[in-house]
């Protein structure tokens, strides 16, 4: 076992505190799989508002103002929900969210030394409130390599959740895809006790009008020599709304870490939006940690360029968006993977340019 | 074949007009020089004549007969009108050579023509660059990205060669580019030289012209042509510089 200090506060079950003190990082907490009609009520009307720091941008009482009644989550791809693969194991997770609220738990442990990916494909019906929670344990010298697709409707709110642990050693290597749905947030929380562990958090959302992607993380260093790389890129169509929260804590044990995070968002239209908050908490004196946060427009002297060469308008402005989204997926591991979330993303490129 | 004439250009939020009346005929096989000190619109003229947004003309630019005044970029390129960029773009992620094959294929489609397939396309592009000292290195890299500046130049040579243009305008291509350089970019240009191929170079310096031979020479001041004659108007230039044309203007 790990010793955690801080405790990593679970608090997935417990009510929701309003304004986190620093350094805090509430789990969100929305409800349990059990829920029934009978806790549902107040369960909807306890739903963090944009009146809570953690969820400012991202109105969740309000985007699910529409829900009624329970529905059912389900997760299929793997058997029963306590997850200990094998060793070079792929485990190809989807998960459904029918109308009304639901939740699902899964636990996944990577045991030492083994790599496993896990390729989690998330899907959502309109009227739809559902919550994946996942907690990982990448024990010593283990890897995870973790690719999360978003469900893309613009009438379902989803939550995928995950709570990592690493180990000494261990690697987690994550990447997130997300076209955005009526409120879609990816929340991750990684904390490393174990020394030298790597992490490379990496996102990116493609928005058209009338979406919402919120990717949040929080990475708390414990343990000494962590290395960590976030690059989230998106792209926000008139009418979207994006969302990055990044927070990096170093406490004061997590000595030589080097934590490196950026985001980059390119806005669309004239009704784009892209909200971000990076924030480096660090109580340790010897480390290298740097963030970097830039939103910008379509580069019109680019543009004109390839019009120039003969390249028509939307596809240079497709070639563009691709180019510039695309650089996150290089950093999945297996080739295929990553052609075939560049295949999507070029897909999803072609129908909204 | 290029038929500009009273040509008006007004650029930026307060609409300053920067071309105030320019006419100039280019006919096919020739090549023209415009010569003019800075801030007398020679790039505005390169943005106007190739459809830049932001460079909307008054005016007639006809080419090949036709009214391409209003047209847009890509469909002036399709029919064969090319700009060497004084300063070429970096465009971050996508390789020179999908930039090229995208290009080449684009004006093909616009033109009803059928598309290169990939192996002939390699192969064509190989042959070209080659002539340019183009490495197959410089043809992975994202287009201009980490480019030296006489890469940058030799690349959009490369272009004018793959593409294939009825009607290059250079814009201060000789910037940037060292003795050896120079050499390389204009021995491409001058291949380019054809008698149904038309070519518009627009420099500040006689030194590119010492290279190029222009069979014409305009010297522009205040937006408009204010002198014409053959090659020897260049190194009258040279050695007077331009300002009795300013004070004209």
């Amino acid at each position: 076992m790990f010793s955690i200090n801080p405790p990593l506060d679970p608090a997935r079950h417990s009510p929701r505190k309003r304004g986190e003190k620093p350094g805090g990082c509430g789990m969100t907490v929305l409800f349990k799989p059990d829920l029934d009609e009978s806790g549902l009520a107040e369960t909807l009307a306890n739903l963090p508002t944009r009146r809570d720091e953690h969820w400012k941008w991202s109105d969740l009482r309000r985007a699910a103002n529409d829900v009624e009644g329970v529905g059912t989550l389900v997760v299929s791809g793997v058997d029963g929900d306590n997850l200990v693969p094998e060793d070079g194991a792929r485990i190809d997770l989807t998960t459904l969210a029918s109308a009304g609220a639901s939740a699902a738990d899964v636990t996944l442990t990577v045991k030492a030394g083994r790599s496993v990916t896990m390729v989690e494909r998330h899907a959502a019906e309109a009227g739809s409130l559902g919550n994946v929670h996942v907690k990982i344990e990448i024990e010593a010298g283990a890897r995870l390599d973790r690719i999360i697709v978003m469900p893309d409707t613009s009438e379902s709110v989803f939550i995928a959740s995950s709570e990592i642990v690493l180990g000494e050693g261990a690697t987690l290597n994550q990447t997130a895809l997300d076209f955005g749905g009526k409120l879609n947030r990816c929340e991750t929380h990684v904390t490393h006790p174990g020394a030298q562990t790597h992490v490379r958090l990496d996102g990116v959302y493609l928005l058209k009008s009338g979406r919402h992607a919120d990717q949040t993380s929080i990475v708390r260093h414990t343990g000494p020599g962590g290395t960590l790389s976030q690059l989230t890129k998106g792209a926000v169509m008139s009418g979207g709304q994006g969302v990055f929260r990044g927070k990096i804590i170093v406490e004061r044990a997590a000595q030589k870490t080097d934590a490196r995070m950026t985001h980059r968002g390119l806005l669309l239209g004239d009704r784009a939006e892209i909200d971000a908050k990076p924030e480096l908490e660090i109580y340790a004196d010897d480390v290298q940690c740097a963030h970097g946060n830039a939103l910008g427009a379509m580069d019109d002297e680019a543009l004109f360029y390839m019009r120039q060469r003969g390249i028509p308008k939307l596809k240079a402005r497709a070639l563009l968006i691709e180019s510039f989204l695309a650089e996150p997926l290089d950093g999945i591991a297996d080739e295929g993977l990553r052609a075939e979330l560049l295949a999507l993303l070029r897909s999803r490129l072609e129908s909204v340019s | 074949m290029l038929e500009i004439s009273d040509l008006h250009v007004s650029v930026g939020e307060d609409a300053k007009p920067i071309l105030k009346g320019l006419s100039l005929s280019v006919p096919a096989g020739e090549v023209h020089a415009i010569m003019g000190p800075n801030g007398s619109g020679k790039s505005t003229l390169s943005y106007a004549l190739t459809g830049r947004d932001g460079y909307e003309a008054t005016g007639e630019i006809r080419f090949d007969g036709e009214d391409i005044t209003d047209m847009a970029p890509e469909e002036r390129a399709a029919k064969g009108l090319f700009l060497s960029f004084q300063y070429p773009v970096e465009i971050p992620g996508v390789p020179t050579l999908t930039f090229l094959k995208e290009a080449l294929n684009a004006q093909r489609r616009t033109r009803g023509e059928d598309e290169m397939s990939a192996p002939d396309f390699i192969k064509y592009v190989r042959e070209r660059a080659a002539k340019l000292n183009v490495s197959t290195d410089m043809l992975k890299r994202p287009v201009n990205v980490g480019f030296s500046g006489g890469e940058k130049k030799r690349l959009e040579i490369l272009q004018a060669l793959v593409l294939e243009p009825r009607f290059l305008i250079l814009d201060e291509t000789d910037s940037g580019l060292d003795i050896d350089a120079l050499k390389v970019v204009s021995d491409g240009v001058n291949a380019l030289r054809s008698p149904d191929r038309g070519m518009l170079v627009i420099t500040h310096y006689q030194r590119l012209l010492d290279h190029i031979t222009p069979d014409r020479v305009h010297v522009m001041a205040d937006g408009r042509i204010v002198a014409s004659g053959g090659p020897e108007l260049a190194r009258e230039l040279e050695a007077e510089g331009y300002d009795k044309y300013v004070r004209a203007a």
